[in-house]
């Protein structure tokens, strides 16, 4: 044996082994295995014992040889010391149920609020995700420096997606799309298709969009081929097969080539169908090939991979310089934008689809964290409030032996039973209130959406335990710390002085509050100002009718106007390609500079007739408008805003006869019209041209605004009359336009119920504490009416403790609020004059519920008979 | 008598360690058993059992000194207590009462 004394047993094994086995038995075992391992090892055979040894080791773990995990620390946590706290603590919760149950309830609103807003926030920021190549798709978008500004695009021109493609190793493939609406018919049936998409037949080598039907290699390769979602399919073909059928789109008939599923909702663009882009193609030959500043585009490329965009950025400039001729007006960049960031991406100009908000996004899981704050406190609050009722239980706990770790144990385990028994409510509120939530932030919200159940509930086992922590730390810490003597001696000096942290956390709750319903005020007051602005031109009463071009009307458009204008109500009629609060189309320029010389640029245009400035009531600051008796004049005519103006360096006069090219046609600006607004408050506005058109899209007729229905049914009668085929489907212009706020609408409507939410959490809390305060103070309330106290001076008395706090967190919330605000309303180009009276208003409103809380309990006990009161022992 | 049943092993780890008397702890049994009844023990099974009997009062345990083989790890002795002894005797009596009790016909002498 001693020959080998240098050789040791497998040092993992004994550690495992010293780890598992209890200490009471360990040294001995130790002690045969090494014996065993020796004796094995001096014959010889080392690898074998060593085998020996591990396999031994593995053999003791077995029970009776196991320590008694969990409850080794201490002989007093033993199991049934457990079940005396589980006991006890359920005891405490039943025998004040008022305090539990508020305590649950607030925490439970607090969870559900939570797990709402964070499955919306979930769902915000699962956009485009769930394409395979989502970290290597990229948008192309431009930058474009004019003579005055730089704009922003998300457009791109049809020639870069190929010609990217062939410079660029690192670009492995493009799409385009153009996105219109087209008027879609088959047999009888006919609607607008508002998503109407051209795209490459790569689309679907590069997102991941499902292809049920057809060959996603050919499928939009030939021209007029078409691709259905499957309920554009259902809705035009029933039940048939469409694949192999056609379908009439605006004046084309096209051949459905393949179904897919539905663009899922997370999608940051949707569509109904997809038109090969070869059908564009084949009558843009020369569009395709140079047109640089065509910019109706959106292209995206496949990158080799998501690191590949940095070589790519660093080229375009190289890339811009060689492609592109120069001009007063150049593509200063072609930035790359990751696919999963471009729904919350600061909007460009043109964009497809819709787009979330980051700032709303913040705001909501601000308010989120901020309530299950609230509720957390009123936790802290009552538990350490009533720590005088579980002093006594403590004092005997600690004479007997118990340590403090093992209260603070007992107290921690008691606020997770709290938060657990809360959870099960949250989830039953959540599922109540989800489908109501949904419909409020308009997005298709449900269980499903969650990622795997077991993270789910992992997570959210996670959650509780933090929250059951997170409220009890403090209050365990506080209880158990008393000293025994100090609990069971009469004077009880020292043991309420948590008083002044209780006071703290009440002003944060109520910090909170105002803050948000100063906050919720201040979104509606910026909201009802870029609604009601005056934007230049009348919106209210306008009917905007769609045409999508109808050659008919386009033919005898002035016996059609007159038609319409001769129906009772209607006021006026305009045809234009496009109508306020609507994309415009951004044309190349060339325009006369006061220099004389011709400078390209890029403008917006809205193409319209004679009557479009009259029935939008635009004013004109100088020139005139178009006029019926000169037509073959004002063909060529433009008409330019106040900003386009005054971008060129010109005054009002001096823009009148200026010269203007635009796609080979020379003409001269006759007017100057006002600034208005033709699109949100979200966007300054830019410049933009008025040019006479006979292509109209959309028929706009402002009829009075006494009996609209009426009104609006006989122009539909008129409408199917004149022209059956075209589905009458209008819409009001005023409630378009404020489609743009739609996002802003929805945080304004969330945060007011959140913000109610939070108050209701705030005063449950406070009927708690108040509830504490009188029950403690009932002696003192009975003495002082004997005395001769009025009811109101004893409500005041224990009213007055809170009130000051409001004002407290009044002061400290103003600030915090004004600078929130103001920096939403930086999204806004036009923004609110924060008015200080808000804040006082809710100041005074978190004021009300609070008083109407404490005076609700001190009421009671002011109103009571104090013989009662002084009889209680 | 019921509540003293011994369990096969056990009872062959008691008289192994009435045998060693005195010198019976961990491997001393282990080789014990090996050598007169030719059967592999592990120390986990033998520990378990030995730990068992113990805390039923039929095995004394001490520690002895400690030494240099071990790792310095001191080995535990084990005894027979006297109810241990009276286990194993009247386990044994009810052995041999059994086996007189087997009609001859149904066990032919060898």
């Amino acid at each position: 044996m001693s020959q080998f004394p240098n050789i040791q047993p497998p040092r993992f094994f004994l550690r495992l082994f010293r780890w598992f086995c209890d200490p009471a038995l360990a040294e001995d075992i130790e002690g045969d295995l090494r014996e065993m391992f020796q004796r094995e090892a001096a014959s010889g055979k080392i690898l074998q014992a060593r085998l020996q040894f591990s396999i031994n080791t593995l053999r003791l773990f077995r029970p009776g040889i196991i320590k008694k995990f969990g409850r080794q620390s201490s002989f007093t946590h033993s199991s049934p010391m457990f079940k005396n706290y589980f006991i006890t603590s359920t005891r405490s919760l039943l025998r004040s149920k008022g305090f539990s149950m508020i305590n649950i309830i607030g925490l439970a609103v607090g969870l559900a609020t939570f797990s709402l807003i964070s499955m919306y926030v979930y769902h915000e920021l699962s956009f485009d995700r769930y394409h395979k190549n989502a970290d290597r798709i990229f948008r192309i978008v431009e930058n474009l420096r004019t003579e005055n500004e730089l704009l922003l695009q998300s457009t791109s021109s049809p020639p870069m997606g190929p010609r990217l493609l062939k410079d660029f190793p690192e670009v492995e493939n493009y799409v385009r799309f153009h996105k219109s609406r087209l008027l879609a018919q088959r047999n009888n049936i006919s609607f607008y298709e508002p998503n109407c998409y051209l795209a490459d037949s790569t689309v679907f080598d590069i997102f991941s969009f499902n292809l049920i039907k057809g060959d996603k290699k050919t499928a939009l390769r030939e021209p007029f081929s078409i691709v259905l979602t499957e309920s554009m399919a259902k809705k035009y073909f029933g039940d048939e097969d469409p694949v192999g059928q056609t379908i009439k789109m605006d004046y084309d008939h096209y051949k459905v080539t393949g179904i897919m599923e539905d663009v899922p909702e997370n999608s940051h663009f949707g569509f109904s169908n997809l038109i090969s882009f070869s059908t564009w193609s084949r009558n843009n030959k020369g569009g395709e090939e140079s047109g640089w500043f065509w910019n109706g585009f959106h292209t995206y490329l496949l990158l080799q991979d998501a690191q590949s965009a940095e070589p790519v950025r660093a080229k375009m400039k190289d890339f811009i310089q060689r492609n592109i001729e120069k001009g007063g007006m150049y593509y200063e960049d072609l930035p790359l934008q990751p696919l999963t960031s471009i729904y919350m991406a600061t909007q460009r100009s043109w964009e497809n689809g819709t787009r979330g908000s980051m700032s709303n996004i913040y705001i909501l899981s601000i308010i989120a964290v901020f309530i299950l704050l609230i509720a957390c406190f009123n936790y802290i609050n009552l538990a350490t409030a009533r720590a005088s009722r579980r002093l006594k239980e403590v004092g005997l706990r600690k004479s007997l032996g118990a340590l403090r770790r093992m209260l603070v144990v007992q107290f921690l385990g008691e606020s997770i039973i709290v938060a657990f028994l809360a959870a099960l409510l949250a989830v039953l509120l959540t599922w109540i209130a989800l489908p109501a939530f949904s419909t409020l932030v308009e997005s298709p919200l449900s269980f499903s959406i969650l990622p795997n159940p077991w993270i789910m509930a992992g997570v959210a086992f996670g959650l509780i335990l933090l929250i059951g922590v997170l409220a009890g730390a403090y209050p365990a810490f506080i209880i158990s710390g008393f000293q025994p003597l100090q609990i069971f001696r009469p004077s009880m000096k020292g043991i309420y002085s948590h008083h002044n942290f209780r006071k703290f956390l009440v002003s944060i709750q109520f910090v909170i509050s105002i803050t948000l319903v100063a906050g919720t005020l201040l979104v509606y007051d910026q909201l009802e100002l870029v609604q009601n602005q005056d934007l230049g031109f009348n919106k209210d009463a306008i009917l905007v009718v769609p045409t999508n071009r109808d050659t008919t009307i386009v033919k005898h458009f002035d016996a059609f106007k007159n038609e319409l204008k001769r129906v009772n109500g209607v006021l006026a009629v305009a045809g234009s390609s496009t109508v306020p609060g609507q994309s415009t189309n951004n044309l190349y320029t060339e325009i006369e500079m006061t220099d004389g010389k011709m400078s390209p640029t890029n403008i917006n245009y809205i193409f319209l007739d004679h009557d479009f400035v009259t029935t939008y009531d635009i004013k004109l600051l100088a020139g005139r408008n178009f006029l019926h008796e000169n037509k073959a004049d004002d063909t060529t005519a433009f008409i330019i805003n106040e900003t386009g103006m005054k971008d060129f360096g010109w005054a009002p006069e001096q823009a009148i006869g200026k010269k203007v090219r635009l796609d080979g046609h020379e003409g001269r600006i006759i007017g100057v019209v006002k600034d208005f607004n033709y699109r949100s408050f979200h966007t300054k506005v830019e410049p933009l041209m008025m040019v006479l058109t006979k292509g109209i899209g959309r028929i706009s007729i402002r009829i009075a605004d006494n009996d609209l229905p009426a009104t609006v049914s006989l122009v539909q009668k008129k409408w199917n009359e004149l022209i059956p085929y075209l589905p009458f489907d209008y819409s009001f212009l005023d409630v378009d336009f404020d489609h743009q706020y739609k996002a802003d609408q929805q945080l304004g409507k969330v945060a007011s119920i959140f913000t109610g939410l939070a108050i209701f959490i705030g005063c449950l809390g406070l009927l708690g504490l108040t509830s504490f305060v009188v029950e403690r103070r009932t002696k003192e309330i009975g003495i002082r009416k004997v005395l001769g106290a009025s009811v109101t001076s004893v409500v005041m008395l224990i009213a007055r403790e809170f009130i000051w706090l409001i004002v407290i967190a009044l002061v400290v919330a103003t600030p915090l609020t004004w600078y929130l605000i103001q920096e939403w309303e930086q999204n806004f180009t036009l923004q609110a004059v924060i008015n200080p009276l808000r804040f006082l208003m809710a100041g005074l409103s978190v004021f009300m519920f609070a008083w109407l809380t404490i005076s609700l309990l001190s009421f009671r006990a002011a109103a009571a008979n104090p013989t009662k009161a002084l009889r209680t022992e | 008598m019921s509540r003293y049943q011994l369990g096969e092993f056990e009872e062959i780890v008691m008289l192994t360690v009435g045998i060693l008397h005195k010198e019976a702890y961990g491997v001393a049994i282990i080789d014990e058993i090996e050598h007169r009844l030719n059967r592999k023990v592990s120390i986990g099974a033998l520990q378990t059992v030995l730990r068992r009997l113990e805390s039923k009062g039929y095995l004394n345990s001490e520690f002895g000194e400690a030494t240099n083989v071990r790792g310095g790890k001191r080995k535990r002795y084990f005894s027979l207590t006297s109810l241990g002894s009276r286990i194993l005797r009247e386990t044994q009596e009810q052995r041999a009462e059994l086996f007189k009790a087997i009609p001859r016909v149904a066990f032919p002498k060898s």
